[in-house]
Protein backbone atom coordinates (compact mmCIF):
# COMPACT_ATOMS: atom_id res chain seq x y z
CA UNK A 1 0.00 0.00 0.00
CA UNK A 2 2.75 2.36 1.12
CA UNK A 3 4.16 1.59 -2.59
CA UNK A 4 1.12 2.70 -4.14
CA UNK A 5 0.85 5.83 -2.24
CA UNK A 6 3.80 6.88 -2.75
CA UNK A 7 4.01 6.46 -7.15
CA UNK A 8 0.89 8.02 -6.88
CA UNK A 9 1.99 10.47 -5.18
CA UNK A 10 4.92 11.31 -7.13
CA UNK A 11 2.96 11.04 -10.37
CA UNK A 12 1.05 13.93 -8.74
CA UNK A 13 3.83 15.94 -7.89
CA UNK A 14 5.38 15.02 -11.60
CA UNK A 15 1.90 16.79 -12.93
CA UNK A 16 1.92 19.93 -10.35
CA UNK A 17 5.57 20.22 -11.55
CA UNK A 18 4.94 20.54 -15.85
CA UNK A 19 1.87 22.49 -15.43
CA UNK A 20 1.08 24.91 -11.76
CA UNK A 21 4.71 25.42 -11.07
CA UNK A 22 5.71 25.92 -15.36
CA UNK A 23 4.29 29.54 -16.20
CA UNK A 24 6.27 29.11 -19.36
CA UNK A 25 8.25 26.59 -21.44
CA UNK A 26 11.56 28.80 -20.17
CA UNK A 27 10.65 29.13 -16.71
CA UNK A 28 13.29 28.45 -14.37
CA UNK A 29 12.37 29.23 -10.87
CA UNK A 30 10.36 25.71 -10.83
CA UNK A 31 11.14 23.51 -7.88
CA UNK A 32 11.97 19.78 -8.89
CA UNK A 33 9.42 17.70 -6.58
CA UNK A 34 10.39 14.59 -8.43
CA UNK A 35 14.06 14.73 -6.92
CA UNK A 36 12.77 15.63 -3.42
CA UNK A 37 10.66 12.57 -3.35
CA UNK A 38 13.53 10.60 -4.80
CA UNK A 39 15.78 11.25 -2.18
CA UNK A 40 13.14 11.06 0.30
CA UNK A 41 12.96 7.56 -1.10
CA UNK A 42 16.64 6.73 -0.49
CA UNK A 43 16.66 7.81 2.62
CA UNK A 44 13.31 6.31 4.42
CA UNK A 45 12.58 3.17 2.23
CA UNK A 46 14.35 0.11 1.56
CA UNK A 47 16.55 -0.76 -1.91
CA UNK A 48 13.55 -2.86 -3.23
CA UNK A 49 10.48 -0.41 -2.67
CA UNK A 50 12.61 2.12 -3.44
CA UNK A 51 13.29 1.33 -6.74
CA UNK A 52 9.95 -0.28 -7.21
CA UNK A 53 8.62 3.35 -6.92
CA UNK A 54 11.46 5.47 -8.45
CA UNK A 55 10.58 3.11 -11.93
CA UNK A 56 7.45 4.31 -13.03
CA UNK A 57 8.36 7.49 -11.73
CA UNK A 58 11.34 8.24 -14.12
CA UNK A 59 9.50 6.64 -16.58
CA UNK A 60 6.66 9.39 -16.60
CA UNK A 61 9.21 11.68 -16.47
CA UNK A 62 10.71 11.10 -19.54
CA UNK A 63 7.32 10.90 -21.34
CA UNK A 64 6.75 14.62 -20.10
CA UNK A 65 10.09 15.89 -20.94
CA UNK A 66 12.66 15.88 -22.43
CA UNK A 67 13.73 14.41 -25.90
CA UNK A 68 15.82 12.08 -24.76
CA UNK A 69 14.74 9.05 -23.33
CA UNK A 70 16.72 7.79 -20.50
CA UNK A 71 17.39 10.68 -18.97
CA UNK A 72 14.98 10.85 -15.95
CA UNK A 73 15.54 7.27 -15.53
CA UNK A 74 19.58 7.96 -15.41
CA UNK A 75 18.78 11.14 -12.62
CA UNK A 76 16.87 9.27 -10.42
CA UNK A 77 18.71 5.96 -10.09
CA UNK A 78 21.34 7.57 -9.72
CA UNK A 79 20.35 9.82 -6.91
CA UNK A 80 18.82 7.43 -5.33
CA UNK A 81 21.97 5.08 -5.06
CA UNK A 82 23.84 7.73 -4.47
CA UNK A 83 21.70 9.42 -1.46
CA UNK A 84 21.07 5.54 -0.41
CA UNK A 85 25.15 5.37 -0.06
CA UNK A 86 25.65 8.97 1.53
CA UNK A 87 22.77 7.81 3.78
CA UNK A 88 24.52 4.60 4.97
CA UNK A 89 27.98 6.51 5.38
CA UNK A 90 27.43 9.60 7.04
CA UNK A 91 26.90 9.69 11.25
CA UNK A 92 23.65 11.25 11.76
CA UNK A 93 20.68 9.29 10.69
CA UNK A 94 17.82 11.46 11.10
CA UNK A 95 16.73 12.26 7.60
CA UNK A 96 16.01 15.88 8.06
CA UNK A 97 19.55 16.51 8.91
CA UNK A 98 20.66 15.53 5.60
CA UNK A 99 18.17 17.94 3.08
CA UNK A 100 21.71 19.95 2.47
CA UNK A 101 22.70 16.77 0.96
CA UNK A 102 19.81 16.49 -1.46
CA UNK A 103 21.35 19.91 -3.09
CA UNK A 104 24.91 18.81 -3.36
CA UNK A 105 23.49 15.22 -4.55
CA UNK A 106 21.21 17.21 -7.39
CA UNK A 107 24.02 18.94 -8.58
CA UNK A 108 26.54 16.46 -8.92
CA UNK A 109 24.03 13.79 -10.88
CA UNK A 110 22.50 16.72 -13.13
CA UNK A 111 26.16 17.47 -13.83
CA UNK A 112 27.28 13.67 -14.29
CA UNK A 113 23.95 13.71 -16.99
CA UNK A 114 24.70 16.44 -18.67
CA UNK A 115 28.35 15.77 -19.45
CA UNK A 116 27.21 11.95 -20.57
CA UNK A 117 23.90 13.45 -22.98
CA UNK A 118 26.59 16.00 -24.21
CA UNK A 119 28.97 13.64 -25.43
CA UNK A 120 26.94 10.56 -26.37
CA UNK A 121 23.66 13.55 -28.04
CA UNK A 122 25.44 16.48 -29.02
CA UNK A 123 23.26 19.29 -29.61
CA UNK A 124 20.24 17.84 -28.13
CA UNK A 125 20.40 19.67 -24.83
CA UNK A 126 21.16 23.55 -23.58
CA UNK A 127 24.66 24.44 -22.15
CA UNK A 128 25.06 24.28 -18.58
CA UNK A 129 24.43 27.15 -16.04
CA UNK A 130 25.12 27.47 -13.31
CA UNK A 131 22.78 30.19 -12.03
CA UNK A 132 19.87 28.78 -12.87
CA UNK A 133 20.96 25.11 -11.27
CA UNK A 134 21.96 27.10 -8.42
CA UNK A 135 18.00 28.38 -8.50
CA UNK A 136 16.49 25.51 -8.80
CA UNK A 137 19.11 23.81 -5.76
CA UNK A 138 17.75 26.68 -3.66
CA UNK A 139 14.36 25.70 -4.42
CA UNK A 140 14.51 22.05 -3.63
CA UNK A 141 16.28 23.21 -0.31
CA UNK A 142 13.74 25.46 0.62
CA UNK A 143 10.87 22.54 -0.14
CA UNK A 144 12.94 19.96 0.65
CA UNK A 145 11.90 20.31 4.84
CA UNK A 146 7.89 20.42 4.52
CA UNK A 147 8.19 18.05 1.61
CA UNK A 148 9.87 15.33 3.88
CA UNK A 149 7.45 16.30 7.10
CA UNK A 150 4.50 15.67 4.56
CA UNK A 151 5.86 12.80 3.18
CA UNK A 152 7.03 11.09 6.88
CA UNK A 153 3.04 12.61 7.90
CA UNK A 154 1.74 10.39 5.02
CA UNK A 155 4.25 7.60 5.78
CA UNK A 156 3.38 7.33 9.70
CA UNK A 157 0.11 7.37 8.88
CA UNK A 158 -0.01 4.30 6.18
CA UNK A 159 2.29 2.79 8.60
CA UNK A 160 -0.53 3.05 11.34
CA UNK A 161 -3.39 1.96 9.65
CA UNK A 162 -2.34 -0.72 8.21
CA UNK A 163 -0.89 -3.23 11.05
CA UNK A 164 -3.91 -6.14 11.55
CA UNK A 165 -1.54 -8.82 11.58
CA UNK A 166 -0.87 -7.75 14.86
CA UNK A 167 -4.20 -7.94 16.31
CA UNK A 168 -4.28 -11.39 14.55
CA UNK A 169 -1.14 -12.77 15.46
CA UNK A 170 -1.16 -16.15 17.01
CA UNK A 171 -0.22 -16.01 20.53
CA UNK A 172 0.73 -19.43 22.09
CA UNK A 173 0.37 -19.60 26.45
CA UNK A 174 -1.74 -18.17 28.21
CA UNK A 175 -1.77 -14.24 28.21
CA UNK A 176 -3.02 -13.56 31.94
CA UNK A 177 -1.92 -14.09 35.46
CA UNK A 178 -3.52 -17.56 36.98
CA UNK A 179 -4.89 -17.26 40.33
CA UNK A 180 -3.33 -18.55 42.72
CA UNK A 181 -5.18 -21.44 44.89
CA UNK B 1 -51.41 84.28 86.35
CA UNK B 2 -50.95 83.08 83.08
CA UNK B 3 -47.36 82.83 82.06
CA UNK B 4 -45.74 85.85 80.00
CA UNK B 5 -44.07 83.10 77.08
CA UNK B 6 -47.50 82.24 76.00
CA UNK B 7 -49.12 85.13 74.85
CA UNK B 8 -46.27 86.04 73.34
CA UNK B 9 -46.37 83.04 70.90
CA UNK B 10 -50.37 83.47 70.43
CA UNK B 11 -49.39 86.72 69.26
CA UNK B 12 -46.51 85.65 66.87
CA UNK B 13 -48.98 82.75 65.31
CA UNK B 14 -51.92 85.44 64.56
CA UNK B 15 -49.23 87.61 62.53
CA UNK B 16 -48.00 84.74 60.92
CA UNK B 17 -51.60 84.09 59.82
CA UNK B 18 -52.02 87.68 58.94
CA UNK B 19 -48.88 87.44 56.55
CA UNK B 20 -49.92 84.19 55.00
CA UNK B 21 -53.62 85.98 54.12
CA UNK B 22 -52.07 89.43 52.65
CA UNK B 23 -49.23 86.95 50.68
CA UNK B 24 -52.00 85.23 49.18
CA UNK B 25 -54.24 87.65 48.76
CA UNK B 26 -51.36 89.65 46.40
CA UNK B 27 -50.46 86.59 44.62
CA UNK B 28 -54.05 86.30 43.97
CA UNK B 29 -54.57 89.48 43.09
CA UNK B 30 -51.45 89.28 40.62
CA UNK B 31 -52.63 86.64 39.11
CA UNK B 32 -56.19 88.24 38.24
CA UNK B 33 -54.26 90.90 36.88
CA UNK B 34 -52.31 89.08 34.90
CA UNK B 35 -54.98 86.68 33.74
CA UNK B 36 -57.45 89.81 32.86
CA UNK B 37 -54.52 91.44 31.29
CA UNK B 38 -53.35 88.29 29.30
CA UNK B 39 -56.49 86.96 28.23
CA UNK B 40 -57.74 90.42 27.61
CA UNK B 41 -55.58 92.38 25.60
CA UNK B 42 -53.92 88.76 23.94
CA UNK B 43 -50.38 91.25 24.57
CA UNK B 44 -47.12 89.60 24.39
CA UNK B 45 -46.32 91.25 27.51
CA UNK B 46 -43.34 91.95 29.45
CA UNK B 47 -43.75 89.37 31.65
CA UNK B 48 -43.78 87.26 29.15
CA UNK B 49 -40.69 88.35 27.42
CA UNK B 50 -38.80 88.19 31.08
CA UNK B 51 -39.82 84.33 31.16
CA UNK B 52 -39.62 83.83 27.82
CA UNK B 53 -35.51 85.49 27.58
CA UNK B 54 -35.13 83.23 31.41
CA UNK B 55 -36.13 79.92 29.53
CA UNK B 56 -34.56 80.73 26.00
CA UNK B 57 -30.99 79.18 26.85
CA UNK B 58 -31.91 76.64 29.67
CA UNK B 59 -34.27 75.18 26.66
CA UNK B 60 -31.54 75.87 24.09
CA UNK B 61 -28.93 73.63 26.38
CA UNK B 62 -31.23 70.70 26.81
CA UNK B 63 -32.07 70.84 23.04
CA UNK B 64 -28.94 70.35 22.01
CA UNK B 65 -28.43 68.35 24.71
CA UNK B 66 -31.10 66.05 23.23
CA UNK B 67 -29.77 66.44 19.76
CA UNK B 68 -26.88 65.29 20.96
CA UNK B 69 -27.66 62.28 22.25
CA UNK B 70 -30.14 61.54 19.42
CA UNK B 71 -27.16 62.05 17.26
CA UNK B 72 -25.16 59.86 19.28
CA UNK B 73 -27.57 56.58 19.18
CA UNK B 74 -28.08 57.43 15.58
CA UNK B 75 -24.10 57.36 14.67
CA UNK B 76 -23.82 54.07 16.84
CA UNK B 77 -26.63 52.13 15.27
CA UNK B 78 -25.61 53.27 12.14
CA UNK B 79 -22.06 51.88 13.11
CA UNK B 80 -23.84 48.83 13.68
CA UNK B 81 -24.61 48.74 10.28
CA UNK B 82 -21.83 50.15 8.27
CA UNK B 83 -20.02 46.82 9.10
CA UNK B 84 -22.71 44.72 7.87
CA UNK B 85 -22.86 47.51 4.87
CA UNK B 86 -19.39 47.49 4.42
CA UNK B 87 -18.96 43.54 4.10
CA UNK B 88 -21.66 43.24 1.36
CA UNK B 89 -19.94 45.91 -0.53
CA UNK B 90 -17.03 44.10 -0.47
CA UNK B 91 -18.28 40.98 -1.26
CA UNK B 92 -19.93 42.62 -4.42
CA UNK B 93 -16.87 44.64 -5.37
CA UNK B 94 -15.14 41.17 -5.26
CA UNK B 95 -18.21 39.19 -7.44
CA UNK B 96 -18.12 42.42 -9.75
CA UNK B 97 -14.06 42.25 -9.88
CA UNK B 98 -14.18 38.71 -10.73
CA UNK B 99 -16.62 39.37 -13.53
CA UNK B 100 -14.68 41.88 -15.14
CA UNK B 101 -11.36 39.04 -15.12
CA UNK B 102 -14.23 36.77 -16.49
CA UNK B 103 -15.38 39.42 -19.11
CA UNK B 104 -11.52 40.62 -19.54
CA UNK B 105 -9.95 37.08 -20.13
CA UNK B 106 -13.02 36.24 -22.81
CA UNK B 107 -11.91 39.14 -24.44
CA UNK B 108 -8.73 38.40 -24.89
CA UNK B 109 -9.13 34.94 -25.48
CA UNK B 110 -11.81 36.00 -28.20
CA UNK B 111 -9.20 38.16 -30.01
CA UNK B 112 -6.97 35.62 -29.84
CA UNK B 113 -8.92 32.36 -31.29
CA UNK B 114 -10.03 35.61 -34.10
CA UNK B 115 -6.36 35.64 -34.59
CA UNK B 116 -5.89 32.41 -35.29
CA UNK B 117 -9.15 31.72 -37.21
CA UNK B 118 -8.38 34.28 -39.67
CA UNK B 119 -4.83 33.00 -39.82
CA UNK B 120 -6.44 29.88 -40.69
CA UNK B 121 -7.95 31.00 -43.44
CA UNK B 122 -5.63 33.58 -44.95
CA UNK B 123 -3.14 30.17 -45.20
CA UNK B 124 -5.56 28.01 -46.69
CA UNK B 125 -3.81 25.45 -44.82
CA UNK B 126 -5.70 22.07 -43.39
CA UNK B 127 -5.21 23.01 -39.24
CA UNK B 128 -6.26 21.44 -36.27
CA UNK B 129 -6.16 23.80 -33.25
CA UNK B 130 -4.71 22.76 -29.79
CA UNK B 131 -3.84 23.96 -26.51
CA UNK B 132 -1.15 23.55 -23.99
CA UNK B 133 -1.52 20.81 -21.56
CA UNK B 134 1.70 21.05 -19.84
CA UNK B 135 5.60 22.11 -20.20
CA UNK B 136 8.81 20.37 -19.76
CA UNK B 137 10.10 20.67 -16.40
CA UNK B 138 13.55 20.05 -17.43
CA UNK B 139 15.97 23.51 -18.18
CA UNK B 140 17.85 21.24 -20.75
CA UNK B 141 15.57 20.64 -22.78
CA UNK B 142 12.42 22.87 -24.77
CA UNK B 143 9.33 20.79 -25.85
CA UNK B 144 5.50 20.94 -24.64
CA UNK B 145 2.90 18.88 -24.23
CA UNK B 146 -0.51 19.32 -26.26
CA UNK B 147 -4.07 18.19 -25.99
CA UNK B 148 -4.05 16.38 -29.70
CA UNK B 149 -3.03 13.13 -30.54
CA UNK B 150 -2.93 10.51 -33.26
CA UNK B 151 -7.03 9.76 -32.75
CA UNK B 152 -7.07 13.87 -34.11
CA UNK B 153 -5.24 12.95 -36.81
CA UNK B 154 -1.46 14.49 -35.28
CA UNK B 155 1.45 12.67 -36.68
CA UNK B 156 5.25 12.87 -36.08
CA UNK B 157 7.00 15.63 -38.05
CA UNK B 158 4.11 17.79 -37.79
CA UNK B 159 4.57 21.76 -38.23
CA UNK B 160 3.11 23.97 -34.94
CA UNK B 161 2.31 27.23 -35.32
CA UNK B 162 0.67 30.26 -34.49
CA UNK B 163 -0.53 33.29 -36.08
CA UNK B 164 2.84 35.06 -35.52
CA UNK B 165 4.41 32.34 -36.98
CA UNK B 166 6.36 29.04 -36.63
CA UNK B 167 6.61 27.15 -32.81
CA UNK B 168 8.26 23.93 -33.34
CA UNK B 169 7.11 20.52 -34.41
CA UNK B 170 5.27 17.60 -33.22
CA UNK B 171 8.39 15.09 -31.72
CA UNK B 172 6.04 11.78 -30.69
CA UNK B 173 2.29 11.11 -30.40
CA UNK B 174 0.34 9.02 -28.45
CA UNK B 175 -3.62 8.72 -29.52
CA UNK B 176 -4.94 11.65 -27.44
CA UNK B 177 -1.86 13.74 -26.23
CA UNK B 178 1.79 14.61 -28.70
CA UNK B 179 4.76 16.22 -27.74
CA UNK B 180 6.06 19.59 -29.58
CA UNK B 181 9.98 20.11 -29.50
CA UNK B 182 10.13 24.22 -29.61
CA UNK B 183 12.06 25.67 -32.64
CA UNK B 184 14.04 27.26 -29.73
CA UNK B 185 15.28 23.97 -28.48
CA UNK B 186 18.64 22.96 -29.29
CA UNK B 187 17.83 19.88 -30.91
CA UNK B 188 15.34 21.86 -33.24
CA UNK B 189 16.90 22.45 -36.97
CA UNK B 190 15.00 24.14 -39.51
CA UNK B 191 14.78 25.18 -43.16
CA UNK B 192 14.85 28.83 -44.03
CA UNK B 193 15.23 31.73 -45.87
CA UNK B 194 16.66 34.99 -45.85
CA UNK B 195 13.07 36.70 -47.07
CA UNK B 196 15.20 39.35 -49.15
CA UNK B 197 17.91 37.65 -50.84
CA UNK B 198 16.58 34.69 -50.71
CA UNK B 199 19.36 32.83 -49.25
CA UNK B 200 19.19 29.50 -47.46
CA UNK B 201 19.66 28.75 -43.99
CA UNK B 202 19.55 26.03 -41.31
CA UNK B 203 17.37 27.59 -37.86
CA UNK B 204 18.63 26.10 -34.91
CA UNK B 205 18.08 26.78 -31.31
CA UNK B 206 19.99 27.91 -28.55
CA UNK B 207 17.83 26.88 -25.60
CA UNK B 208 17.03 30.49 -25.16
CA UNK B 209 15.24 33.21 -26.38
CA UNK B 210 17.13 33.32 -29.36
CA UNK B 211 17.58 30.86 -33.12
CA UNK B 212 21.01 31.37 -34.66
CA UNK B 213 21.17 30.88 -38.74
CA UNK B 214 23.60 28.28 -39.56
CA UNK B 215 25.34 27.73 -42.78
CA UNK B 216 24.61 31.39 -44.20
CA UNK B 217 28.02 32.33 -46.43
CA UNK B 218 29.76 35.30 -45.43
CA UNK B 219 29.56 36.97 -48.62
CA UNK B 220 25.87 37.40 -48.25
CA UNK B 221 24.17 40.85 -47.55
CA UNK B 222 22.46 39.99 -44.46
CA UNK B 223 21.46 42.98 -42.06
CA UNK B 224 19.61 43.39 -38.76
CA UNK B 225 15.99 43.77 -39.33
CA UNK B 226 15.89 41.44 -42.47
CA UNK B 227 13.63 38.90 -41.90
CA UNK B 228 13.30 35.53 -41.99
CA UNK B 229 10.87 33.09 -43.47
CA UNK B 230 10.74 29.03 -43.57
CA UNK B 231 11.98 27.52 -46.89
CA UNK B 232 9.57 24.78 -47.27
CA UNK B 233 11.92 22.22 -48.97
CA UNK B 234 11.04 18.87 -47.76
CA UNK B 235 7.41 20.18 -47.50
CA UNK B 236 7.84 20.11 -43.72
CA UNK B 237 7.05 23.14 -42.80
CA UNK B 238 5.03 25.20 -45.73
CA UNK B 239 7.35 28.03 -47.91
CA UNK B 240 6.92 31.69 -46.56
CA UNK B 241 5.82 31.17 -42.66
CA UNK B 242 7.42 34.08 -40.20
CA UNK B 243 10.12 32.76 -38.38
CA UNK B 244 11.55 35.83 -36.63
CA UNK B 245 13.82 39.23 -37.25
CA UNK B 246 17.86 39.22 -37.39
CA UNK B 247 18.89 40.56 -34.41
CA UNK B 248 22.64 40.47 -34.73
CA UNK B 249 25.41 39.61 -37.65
CA UNK B 250 28.62 38.38 -36.68
CA UNK B 251 31.50 38.47 -39.39
CA UNK B 252 34.47 36.59 -37.79
CA UNK B 253 37.57 36.57 -39.95
CA UNK B 254 38.13 32.81 -39.38
CA UNK B 255 35.41 30.36 -41.31
CA UNK B 256 32.95 30.77 -44.39
CA UNK B 257 29.98 31.16 -42.59
CA UNK B 258 28.35 34.30 -40.88
CA UNK B 259 27.49 34.02 -36.87
CA UNK B 260 23.37 35.66 -36.96
CA UNK B 261 21.14 35.38 -34.32
CA UNK B 262 17.66 35.78 -35.03
CA UNK B 263 15.34 36.98 -32.37
CA UNK B 264 11.72 34.75 -32.78
CA UNK B 265 8.31 35.73 -34.20
CA UNK B 266 6.68 33.92 -31.86
CA UNK B 267 6.58 35.00 -28.25
CA UNK B 268 7.38 31.83 -26.32
CA UNK B 269 6.72 32.71 -23.21
CA UNK B 270 3.19 33.35 -23.91
CA UNK B 271 2.24 30.38 -25.69
CA UNK B 272 -1.38 29.25 -25.24
CA UNK B 273 -3.30 28.11 -28.70
CA UNK B 274 -1.39 26.39 -31.24
CA UNK B 275 -2.19 25.35 -34.84
CA UNK B 276 -1.17 21.85 -35.86
CA UNK B 277 -0.87 22.01 -39.60
CA UNK B 278 -2.28 18.38 -41.12
CA UNK B 279 0.12 16.89 -43.69
CA UNK B 280 -1.22 13.72 -45.61
CA UNK B 281 2.23 12.45 -45.78
CA UNK B 282 3.60 11.29 -42.29
CA UNK B 283 7.05 11.89 -40.88
CA UNK B 284 8.70 8.68 -41.23
CA UNK B 285 10.13 7.16 -38.11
Amino acid sequence: MVVVVFTLLGLLLIVMQTTIFMFNPLWVAAPDLYYILVAYLAYRFDLLRGLIIIFPLSWTLDVFSGVVLGTYPMICFGAFLLLKVMAAKIAVRESLYQIPLIGVSYLVISKMVHLVLSFFEPGTITPWSWVDMGIRVALMILLAFPLFRFFECIYKRLQRSFIPYKMLRVRVGNRYRQENG
Amino acid sequence: MRPRGSSKSKRSSRFRAFRLILLSGVLLTLTLIFLVSTLGSQKFGMLHKLIFEATGPVQQVFAGATRYVVGFKNDYIDLMGVRDENKRLWEELQECRAVAYRNREALATNARLRKLLEFKKRSGLSMLSTRIAGKDPSLWFRTVIIDRGSSDGVMKGMPVVTDAGIVGQVFTVSPNHAKVLLAIAPSSAIDVLLQKSRVRGILKGTGSLTFKLDYVLKTVDVKEGDHVVTAGYGGLFPTGMPVGVVSKVIRKRRGMFLEIEITPAVDFLTLEELQVIEQERPFTE
